[in-house]
């Protein structure tokens, strides 16, 4: 059986104010696999990061679901969150109440939270079905190629090759420095370009 | 340009293109198309020899055909490599087959007329794109200053060729048409830019200051001269730029708020009828030179490397960069960087600060020994791929490829295609596990399962 937390933030009040926070916590109890759920005005906060924490360690769960901002804000954190709990990472659901929910129905509190309540009931599903993943890794040839040898170009090769490593400088044309070259002196200091 | 040749760490690979780009971030593997120079550069010496003794004289493309070259040539006295090439399509040896003076001169024996383009393959970790601007064609379409029929009608790039020390006017600015010192000079400043009827819609951004600095040389170089600037607006958001305008206009430079909308010859001077909105009147000028300041538009060929790294590119081809806020140097391809004008049009100023923020882009990813995958891409079920390929169609990231295995049916062995998946180049997009009709392709994280349930739990 799988044990899943659910984490409701308010987000101070982006989300609070628009959706029944405590409600859709409540809700939340009652989808198969649910075994806590709770909400917090921050959960990205350090104090609602340990609040997951605490709740994976005492409730021994086994995959947690944030409802909050988008998962391109903070799924990076909650990831983190869940891993040093020794939670898998990707058994790890974000449902976003922020963005695609409270801002975008401020004006209807009720269907706000109905719709806050199906967002999380999904990623509640999919969290359920969700699969530990680890990341893969590949090499790194340490050599870069920079195309296009005018200032642009001539200043990255150096930059890289500065710190150490090796570049190639490549241009179509029979000599490094572009259009750069051409110029006379350049604004605003009337220094000479070449 | 003598610091990135000097270098160490830098290899130069002039009068050279990428052909093909395969691999990925960390592994690219790139091919390269060294371009034959018909000059051995490890025994040249740069002395200068065959280009003196050269018989052909062409339009130098360095110069904006206002100055000649040879047909055996070095682009401009400084160039890096100091190394010549030849220019095939103009040399007698390679037109008529006959001629041979350089061969003779050469004191090193470098020239080689029977040297080929050379094909390498090298192994690169990541990949900074430079390609740069060129100048917007305005000759096919401003009807109005003389579809470039005029001599005297220059870019922008033309009057800095005129102004440079090493230029074909040895820094004297003359007009073209009759190597006279022009008195009255006018500036037309967005030809090109800002204009949606007959070019981009974008501002060029570097042409407001170096137009300023045009003015303020045109006024410093010839003694009682003349330069008036027409004008929609003057933008100068860059540290001292205000400043230096003020300097010029202070220097005598006469602005002109107000488009030119015809140029004509008339005997030896150019006719510049404009408005002055300010004044609210027609004004004209009888000019000896008219300086335009073109659009910056992406270099040519940008389509060749959009295809090869997988680069998108914006409503302008400009290379498109991977936010427009918080990540201006990376581009949707993992270790491919962006650089300078090919990203959109920058002065110096702005170039430098790019090149370098997609320099410790490289460093930052050179610092790691190997580097971490996200694990939520597409991963094929071999049972029931049915090798279509679909999938490999509709990646926009070159992440799949067919390849063959081998199972046994019915005691015997049966080969079979199925798509491959490399994580190195897979984004997770999703693309390829909407488009396979066998529902073989998944994406991990985001299976067709997961998916389902996400509807189920709250349609049902």
């Amino acid at each position: 059986m799988k044990r899943v937390g659910v984490f409701v933030c308010h987000c101070g009040t982006n989300i609070a104010s628009v959706v029944d926070v405590k409600g859709v916590a409540e809700a939340a109890r009652s989808f198969p696999g649910v075994v806590y759920a709770t909400d917090y005005q921050y959960m990205c906060s350090d104090p609602g990061q340990e609040l997951i924490r605490k709740a994976i360690k005492e409730h021994r769960l086994d995959r947690v679901v944030v409802a909050s901002c988008s998962p391109r804000l903070h799924e990076p954190t909650f990831r983190r969150t869940c891993a040093s709990a020794g939670v898998n990472p990707y058994l790890f659901e974000m449902a976003n109440i922020r963005e695609q929910c409270a801002w975008v129905h401020a004006k209807d509190k009720e269907g706000a939270t109905r719709k806050a309540v199906d967002l999380v009931r999904a990623a509640v599903a999919k969290v359920c079905r969700n699969v530990p993943l680890s990341p893969g890794t590949i090499s790194i040839t340490k050599r870069a190629l920079v195309i296009g040898a005018g200032i642009a170009g001539m200043q990255a090769a150096l930059d890289i090759a500065d710190a150490g490593y090796k570049v190639v400088l490549l241009d179509r044309e029979p000599t490094i420095g572009g259009n750069m070259v051409k110029l006379d002196k350049t604004f605003p200091t009337l220094d000479c370009s070449a | 340009m003598v610091a990135a040749a000097q270098h160490p760490n830098i290899e130069l690979m002039t009068y050279a293109e990428v052909e093909n780009v395969a691999g990925y971030v960390g592994n690219f593997e790139v091919t390269i198309r060294k371009k034959a120079r018909s000059v051995d550069p490890t025994k040249c010496t740069g002395c200068g020899t065959c280009w003196e003794k050269c018989p052909t004289k062409v339009d130098s493309e360095f110069d904006l055909g206002l100055g000649k070259r040879k047909a055996i040539y070095l682009p401009f006295p400084q160039a890096v490599p100091a190394v010549p090439v030849i220019d095939r399509e103009h040399c007698r040896q390679f037109t008529r087959g006959r001629c041979g003076v350089c061969q003779k001169v050469c004191p090193a024996k470098a020239i080689d007329y029977d040297q080929q383009d050379e094909i390498v393959t090298e192994k690169f970790g990541a990949i900074v794109v430079a390609t740069g601007y060129e100048l917007f064609k305005w000759e096919e379409v401003y009807g109005e200053y003389g579809y470039g029929k005029y001599p005297d009608v220059i870019t922008g790039m033309h009057f800095e060729r005129l102004n440079n020390a090493s230029g074909p006017t040895g820094g004297k600015i003359v007009r073209p048409s009759d190597g006279k010192e022009p008195k009255t000079v006018v500036f037309i400043k967005c030809v090109g830019s800002r204009d949606e009827a007959k070019g981009k819609s974008y501002c060029s951004r570097a042409c407001c200051m170096y137009t300023a600095k045009h003015a303020h040389q045109v006024l410093e170089k010839i003694p009682g001269a003349q330069a008036i600037v027409f004008y929609m607006d003057i933008r100068t958001p860059g540290k001292a730029y205000e400043e230096f305008l003020q300097r010029t206009v202070h220097e005598g430079a006469v602005y002109v708020r107000g488009r030119v909308s015809r140029v004509f010859q008339e005997g030896d001077k150019l006719i510049v009828r404009g408005e002055d909105t300010l004044l609210g009147r027609q004004v004209e000028v009888a000019a000896d030179m008219v300086v335009l300041a073109t659009a910056m538009v992406p270099s040519s060929g940008w389509e060749g490397v959009a295809k090869m790294l997988g680069l998108q590119t914006d409503k302008d081809d400009f290379f498109q960069e991977a936010h427009p806020k918080l990540r201006p140097v990376e581009t949707f391809t993992a270790g491919v960087f962006l650089a300078g004008a090919c990203q959109g049009p920058k002065d110096i100023p702005d170039t430098v600060s790019q090149a370098s923020a997609a320099a410790v882009k490289v460093c930052q990813l050179f610092t790691q020994d190997e580097l971490a995958t996200d694990p939520m891409i597409a991963t094929v079920d071999e049972s029931i791929c049915a090798g279509c390929a679909m999938c490999e169609k509709v990646c926009p990231y070159k992440a799949i490829s067919m390849k063959t295995i081998t199972e046994r049916v019915a005691g015997k062995q049966v080969a079979r295609r199925v798509a491959s998946v490399n994580g190195g180049l897979c984004q997770g997009c999703g693309a390829c596990s909407v488009a396979c009709p066998s529902s073989a392709m998944n994406l991990k994280g985001f299976t067709n399962e997961q998916i389902l349930a996400e509807v189920d739990a709250v349609c049902l």
